[in-house]
């Protein structure tokens, strides 16, 4: 089997090596994520410093802690008061030290790493941040309840030595290799302060107000009602330039948009519609300006569940989608189609000759030569045994794209012959599908985190309940080879052939990758930056320009 | 004895709502893991560490264990912890009350004036052009869903005129019990008071047009007319007291409503109410708190029935008999 996969993945490996030139990051593919563009028609000049900003949110951040929070439009409140040690964010590859002075791999298997911290930097209690906040932050996520991050102490990778060596000094040794440690888990791992959470037995049900060493003090909340923030004037980095923060929470993205248009609120932290993009792209009041956020759309292929455990009848299933109408009529343009399976298409890891064509004629004649054949002519395919084929795709009562992409995926698949009964069902319902594996099909979206995280791709095909359901030797084999790499350039190397493993026997296809707009009013404040996978609303945006020109995206403007 | 077997009623009643609570939310599809929990998170647990995080709520224990902690805890007073908001199921649910009280008692108030006055000024028209033009206004309104007549509310008198806000409850910069915080709160109260008052005004009105209308065809009102009664104490003594009855019951019946909240109005307004509380406990799969909501709802229908019940024969002095 080895010898085998060996064969397999040399092409690959050597595909990737010819593919990355010397100008190449070590590690990155040299995908990069689209630059900001700035939409509306006219550039106003408005204030770079406010008093106080209303923004408006949409997804439940609860007691604002890394147990409550965990989605990726609810995750920049979490950090306009925490930081990590290097930043912005493992999306981008070239994270800078931000609480770390120093991630240093100190051992040539890439197992043990050595972090120094920042000197001077203050929790927001007043007490000094020590190289004990560390070790106890990777403790208490490798020994605590799971949370979004905790696999970067408990899984992927597992540390199985926390060490201080001084009190600015940590040292930290995993299980396998973690050569993107820099990169992925420092970029990624809020720090939490010892005092506050040692002897916090259930974190879920904390409600204290957290103290971090962010920008901003979370001063007075309501959990999923309003967050109140007040600036640190003593952030290392530079107090911020807003100095108060009223974070809402309005879940009616129709109610939001108003409150917006008539000034209630000074920013809506969620993209705009495609159709309002266009109405209010000269507005007078508001400026728009498309940021990446890395999330994307997907058609969701129950592998667990006969017969969609037949790689090749998945396979024929996608070869039937076509994504680029989607991205026409749906999207009205705005974003990119999807191509192949996983993982997002600018992330600097994704290997860029992924594609999965539209093919309807081989997807006929898989179907064909899997004995799905119409024996009653009626124009769909029986099952081979000449049972009635009825397939359900399951999506989410409250995302009309998604319903749209549904029915769009009904009459794509007709095509090729096979009957699918789309069905909608509350959110709740949706989420419970993962666990439940209660469907044939399904259409959701995908975070960030999820899509352009690198060790993310290995954990979803790593747990334990995906042992017992991912029954493809090839694929466990591609994952076992890539946790042994112990450089950048091998992991990118194995990762390159699991993703064209996945494009060629998929378990999803990727529908879209929507372009995130954003609208604020300039009047109340006119300084915002992207960030990619977070998009406009994160802490960057309020930070002196100095504090954060290292972190931050371009804006391209159309007059450039 | 009558009394007594309108209380073993009561208690029966009260227990078979306990049961459908508890078994309510857990009949759903899904647990509150999904909610927790990410699905690449989820993706890497095994099983054990999934039934640790249940645990942390109680959940990991056999059904019946879990019901009978939930019957003792609504007697003792203590719901558990929310797993949405990680706050015990009372703090959360006394939070919210208020606000739904007050919109809902505003929306309460306002639907029995306005249905009963102009159902009972229908009844008095009926069959004329007015009646007819004003029932089918009435009907129109009553069938439109409410989420759009909430979005038509907004769209026109906070988008376009810039009348009032859109959303919210409080003013949030304002000192709590000030003069601009009450403020604040009256005019946030408008739109969503009156996108619930025209929804539910038509079903009092039905009511009351047709009790009256009833009442006004009876024999007594024709020989109060014949003993040469004014028209006006016809209309106020003998027929509108005797038609109040379905009227009554039909507000009594909303009353046992006020703390149920009003789902869509408070999610599209934003409304820190007791509905929003219902659908962010069901997207949480949130047990505890939904248990806690069900109870609340179910609570003030029984009393809304047991005041309705005492309260019938100060209004119809054959029931006192």
């Amino acid at each position: 089997m080895r010898y085998r996969s060996f064969l397999l993945a040399l092409p690959i490996v050597l595909a990737a090596s010819q593919a990355t030139p010397q100008s190449l990051v070590p590690g990155e593919s040299g995908n990069e994520v689209e630059p900001a563009r700035f939409l509306s028609e006219i550039n106003n000049d408005g204030p770079k410093e406010a008093e106080r900003l209303t923004l408006g949110m949409w997804v439940a951040a609860g007691n604002v802690t890394t147990y409550t929070v965990g989605n990726s439009w609810n995750d920049w409140i979490l950090w306009l008061m925490f930081d990590k040690l290097r930043e912005p964010s493992p999306y981008v590859g070239n994270a800078e030290d931000w609480l770390a002075t120093r991630v240093e791999q100190v051992s040539d298997d890439a197992r043990v790493w050595e972090i120094e911290l920042r000197e001077g930097v203050e929790w927001h209690d007043g007490t000094p941040f020590t190289a004990e906040d560390v070790a106890f932050t990777f403790e208490y996520y490798r020994e605590g309840p799971s949370n979004r991050w905790t696999h970067h102490a408990s899984s992927v990778p597992r540390m199985v030595g926390i060490e201080v060596v001084d009190e600015m000094t940590v040292r930290l040794t995993s299980e396998n290799p973690m050569p993107n440690f820099d990169r992925i888990t420092a970029a990624d791992l809020p720090i939490i302060q010892k005092a506050q959470w040692e002897g916090v037995e259930n974190p879920r049900e904390f409600t204290d107000i957290g103290i971090g060493t962010g920008p901003y003090r979370l001063v007075e909340y309501e959990a999923d009602r309003f967050y109140r923030f007040e600036a640190n004037e003593d952030y290392w980095r530079g107090a911020p330039v807003v100095k108060n923060l009223d974070i809402v929470m309005i879940r009616d993205p129709q109610t939001m948009f108003t409150a917006l248009k008539t000034g209630e609120i000074d920013g809506a932290a969620r993209p705009v519609p495609p159709e309002l993009v266009v109405e209010w792209q000269d507005d007078p009041d508001l400026e728009l300006v498309s940021a990446p956020t890395l999330w994307a759309t997907l058609l969701d292929i129950n592998f667990a569940r006969e017969p969609f455990n037949d790689r090749e009848l998945r396979r024929a299933i996608t070869l039937a989608v076509d994504t680029a109408p989607m991205l026409d009529r749906i999207l009205l343009g705005q974003g990119k189609p999807g191509t192949h399976s996983w993982p997002h298409v600018d992330s600097f890891w994704t290997d860029p000759t992924l594609n999965a064509p539209y093919d309807p004629d081989t997807a006929r004649a898989i179907l064909d030569a899997k004995g799905y054949i119409d024996t009653d002519g009626d124009g769909f395919r029986e099952n081979p045994d000449g049972s009635a084929l009825v397939w359900d795709l399951k999506t989410a009562s409250n995302q009309p794209l998604f319903l749209r992409a549904a029915e769009m995926v009904e009459a794509q698949l007709a095509e090729v012959g096979l009957r699918i009964s789309v069905e909608s069902l509350d959110p709740g319902s949706i989420s419970a599908l993962w666990r439940s594996r209660e469907f044939d099909l399904r259409i959701v979206h995908s975070t960030p985190h999820g899509m352009a995280d690198q060790d993310m791709l290995i954990i979803n095909y790593r747990g334990e309940a995906n042992r017992e359901i991912t029954v493809d030797e090839e694929r466990r084999a591609i994952v076992d080879r890539w946790l042994a790499q112990e450089t950048p350039e091998g992991r990118l190397a194995v990762h390159y052939e699991l993703q064209q493993y996945n494009t060629q026997w998929p378990n999803r296809i990727l529908l879209w990758f929507p372009e995130s707009t954003f609208a604020y009013r300039w009047e109340a404040y006119d300084n915002y930056v992207p960030s990619a996978g977070y998009g406009l609303f994160h802490k960057y945006s309020f930070l002196p320009n100095a504090a954060r020109d290292d972190v931050a995206d371009p804006i391209i403007f159309a007059q450039e | 004895m009558v009394w007594l077997r309108t209380a073993a009623a009561y208690v029966a009643v009260l227990l078979l709502a306990l049961t459908i609570n508890f078994a309510l939310p857990r009949l759903a599809p899904g647990d509150p893991l999904s909610f927790l929990l990410p699905e690449d998170v989820l993706a890497e647990m095994t099983p054990e560490q999934e039934q640790a995080v249940l645990a942390e709520f109680g959940l990991d224990r056999p059904i019946m264990v879990q019901f009978a902690d939930y019957a003792v805890g609504v007697f003792t007073g203590d719901l558990g912890v929310s797993i949405r908001f990680g706050a015990p199921v009372w703090d959360v649910i006394l939070d919210r009350m208020p606000w739904t009280l007050l919109l809902m008692g505003w929306t309460l108030a306002l639907t029995a004036v306005l249905g009963t006055a102009l159902g009972v000024a229908a009844a008095r028209r009926q069959g004329q052009m007015g009646d007819i033009g004003t029932t089918l206004i009435v009907l129109a309104v009553g069938s439109a869903p409410v989420f759009w007549v909430a979005m038509l509310l907004i769209t026109l008198f906070a988008a376009n005129l810039g009348w009032l806000p859109s959303y919210g409850a409080v003013p949030l910069m304002a000192q709590p019990g000030s003069a601009d915080y009450i403020l604040g709160i009256a005019e946030r109260m408008i739109l969503p008071v009156a996108a619930l008052t025209l929804a539910q005004t038509s079903g009092v009105w039905l009511t009351a047009r047709a009790s009256m209308a009833v009442a006004l065809s009876r024999d007594y009102v024709t020989f109060a007319r014949a003993k040469g009664v004014r028209e006006r104490d016809v209309f106020w003594r003998h027929a509108l007291r005797n038609a109040i009855l379905p009227i009554y019951t039909n507000i009594t019946i909303g009353l046992g409503g006020l703390l149920g909240g009003a789902l869509v109005v408070e999610t599209v307004f934003s409304w820190p109410g007791i509905g929003q509380l219902v659908v962010q406990g069901v997207e949480a799969r949130d047990y505890n708190l939904l248990q806690g909501v069900f109870l609340v709802a179910t609570l003030s229908v029984v009393l809304a029935n047991m005041l309705a019940d005492l309260t019938y024969p100060l209004l119809d002095p054959r029931m006192r008999r």
